[in-house]
């Protein structure tokens, strides 16, 4: 008997690990792995020549969109709170990087002092530089080959935050799981009312002003594939069936009904966004995806209340 | 849905579940055995089959059935309130979200503020039922006991049920949608078969003795804080019942000037007035006479004018 109980124990155990390993290892770990090597593809399209690297910036911004959609590590490790916004300032501080690039780029300066601040190595600097100026001009590429080489690091610095921090989060799975929900509630809030609302003129700040420059990568005309970069990072999380995924974790509480509905509205947010062209987020459709985001969220909360129970419950320790 | 009354038995949210049973009733042996004057009250048929305790019995097993299937479908539940009150929080504050607490400390802050805002509203919808005209005449039900024992608690009339359903909804949902706001998923209760623990261990201390003859006290200082089952048996007398309206908590009652203390009364008479215990005998007179009572006063009122 006492073998039967140690052999469903180490079961239980291994099974436990094993699950949260592979969400683990290959959304967490994967994702900041492959972000990482985005950016150096990205530095070497940069060495080769001075054409703008197209492709290997898109490619960086859906690597990265992916990891910062579900990032979990500052709740794993506070040494990393600070490191998404060292490498994207989108409705972050508003400050005007535009203007202190431009004086940077025309000054005589050294680079790596005149690029001091944070916010001048962020994908979103390195966009402006490589869609706005000319990589012919020295000065400029070495500019867009410092900002690269700063991402890069800090991928390297998140992609082994996430191994070193393997443990704490496989040590208890009800946190795991609920970190991860925070992060898609948070993700999916960010997506519609940033990147979607406030473009679509929709939010309460920009009523009836519908403006794509508002869109997170107006430049280079990415945004739509940033949004579809979140929500695959979204289905990473709870439609996999490569490994157990955080939907095969609520059914331990009965939210398979919440769940299923909030696949629905992602497979339904894809839809409509592949209808999308052109990087145009003013449109009625644009006007649709908010509401299927909104949904999407709406999903994520549902989920969540499932896992309360006790809510629903109606205590009689009343009538005294 | 529960309308099978033996079932409230086997559920831990109930208070008459086995268990919480079971320590009332080790707790009550142990007092009778220290005071064993007593035992011949406690131990006698006249107590166990008075009029108003076979109707408590009956009524109980009707109660269930109205609970379930005419309350429980009409009160809006706790996680629509909650998800509404997030909703309005992001709408009126935008997106939030404090990430400086660890995960044990917002459940300790959870539990604990769900279990103070329960007891507390509970205090002041308790305190409306005995202050209100209209909602006395309901509660009057409750107070016609003539003698006490655990199934008092569900002689309760099934508007106030109603009233007392909607106030858990609306306490819990708002902590719920004010914690889910802040935390998000990281919320939980520390809680023991679903029910949260600082309720449980009052329910297992027998909160049970609260509706029954087993007059046990506790010091002053703790009555301060606790409501102990005498100070809940002197709410139930005929001179006392605008005092110890708390349920597990006696803070309220101190902070708001209503608290009496088990060793400031000597006798007690259970139940209301004598002319009025006559109108609450059978199970029709408990459902359909406050209605009687609330439309004469009514009538009495307009005449006045």
């Amino acid at each position: 008997m006492k073998y039967i109980f140690s052999i469903l124990f180490f079961f239980v155990i291994f099974h436990v690990n094993a699950s949260g390993d592979n969400l683990y290892q290959k959304v967490l770990i994967t994702n900041a792995k492959l972000a990482h090597e985005a950016s150096k593809s990205l530095i070497i399209a940069l060495n080769k020549n001075n054409k703008i690297p197209k492709k290997e910036f898109k490619n960086l911004v859906i690597r990265w969109k992916k990891v910062e959609a579900i990032y979990i590590l500052s709740s794993l490790d506070d040494k990393y709170i600070d490191t998404p916004w060292y490498l994207d300032m989108f409705h972050g501080k508003n400050e005007n990087i535009k203007v202190q690039l431009n004086r940077i780029i025309e000054s005589e300066e050294n680079i790596v002092k005149a690029l001091y601040k944070n916010s001048h190595k962020t994908i979103n600097a390195l966009e402006y530089v490589l869609y706005t100026h000319d990589l012919d001009n020295p000065r400029v590429k070495d500019i867009a080959l410092l900002i690269s080489r700063a991402m890069e690091n800090r991928f390297l610095e998140i992609l082994n935050g996430y191994i070193i921090n393997e443990n704490e989060f496989l040590k208890d799975n009800k946190i795991g799981s609920a970190l991860l929900l925070n992060s898609l509630v948070e993700s999916s809030y960010k997506l519609k009312e940033w990147r979607v609302g406030d473009v679509a003129g929709i939010t309460r700040k920009y009523k009836g002003k519908p403006d794509n420059t508002r869109s997170e990568y107006y430049l280079s005309g990415n945004s739509v594939e940033a949004i579809k970069a979140i929500l695959e990072a979204h289905k990473q999380i709870i439609n996999s069936n490569q490994y157990e995924d955080f939907s095969d974790f609520a059914k331990n509480y009965n939210a398979n009904k919440e769940i299923a509905l909030t696949i629905k509205w992602l497979n339904n947010s894809f839809q409509i966004l592949s209808k999308i062209k052109n990087d145009n987020l003013t449109g009625d459709l644009a006007k649709e995806f908010y509401q299927s985001s909104t949904n999407l969220q709406n999903g994520y909360y549902s989920s969540l209340m499932n896992k309360l129970n006790f809510v629903a419950k109606i205590l009689d320790a009343d009538g005294d | 849905m529960e309308i099978n009354s033996f079932n409230y038995f086997l559920d831990p949210s109930k208070r008459i579940y086995w268990v919480f049973i079971f320590s009332s009733l080790f707790i009550a042996l142990i007092f009778l055995l220290i005071k064993p004057n007593y035992r011949k009250v406690n131990f006698s048929r006249a107590l166990w089959f008075h009029p108003s305790a076979l109707l408590d019995y009956c009524y109980f097993l009707f109660s269930a059935i109205i609970k379930g299937l005419i309350l429980v479908p009409i009160i809006i539940g706790a996680k629509e309130v909650a998800l509404l009150v997030n909703k309005l929080l992001i709408v009126s504050f935008g997106f939030q979200r404090i990430n400086s607490f660890s995960y044990t400390e917002i459940m300790i802050m959870f539990t604990l503020s769900l279990f103070l805002i329960s007891d507390f509203t509970r205090y002041w919808l308790h305190r409306f039922m005995h202050k209100v005209e209209w909602l006395w005449e309901l509660h009057k039900v409750h107070h016609s006991a003539k003698v006490l024992n655990p199934l008092t608690l569900y002689r309760v009339h099934p508007i106030e049920s109603l009233l007392f359903g909607f106030r858990y909804s609306l306490s819990v949902g708002i902590v719920s949608g004010v914690f889910i706001y802040l935390f998000g998923s990281l919320i939980n209760i520390y809680d023991i078969l679903g029910v949260n623990i600082i309720s449980y261990f009052f329910l297992l201390l027998g909160s049970n003795l609260r509706h029954s003859h087993i007059p046990l006290s506790y010091p002053i200082k703790v009555e301060a804080l606790f409501i102990s089952p005498r100070q809940h048996q002197i709410h139930h007398s005929k001179e006392h019942s605008n005092y110890n309206f708390g349920g597990f908590l006696a803070i309220w009652d101190l902070l708001f000037k209503t608290l009496i203390f088990s060793n400031s009364v000597e006798k007690i008479k259970i139940g209301i007035t004598k002319s009025e215990m006559g109108n609450y005998k059978s199970i029709l007179n408990l459902l359909f006479y406050p209605f009687i009572a609330v439309i004469r006063n009514t009538k009495k009122k307009l005449n006045r004018f």
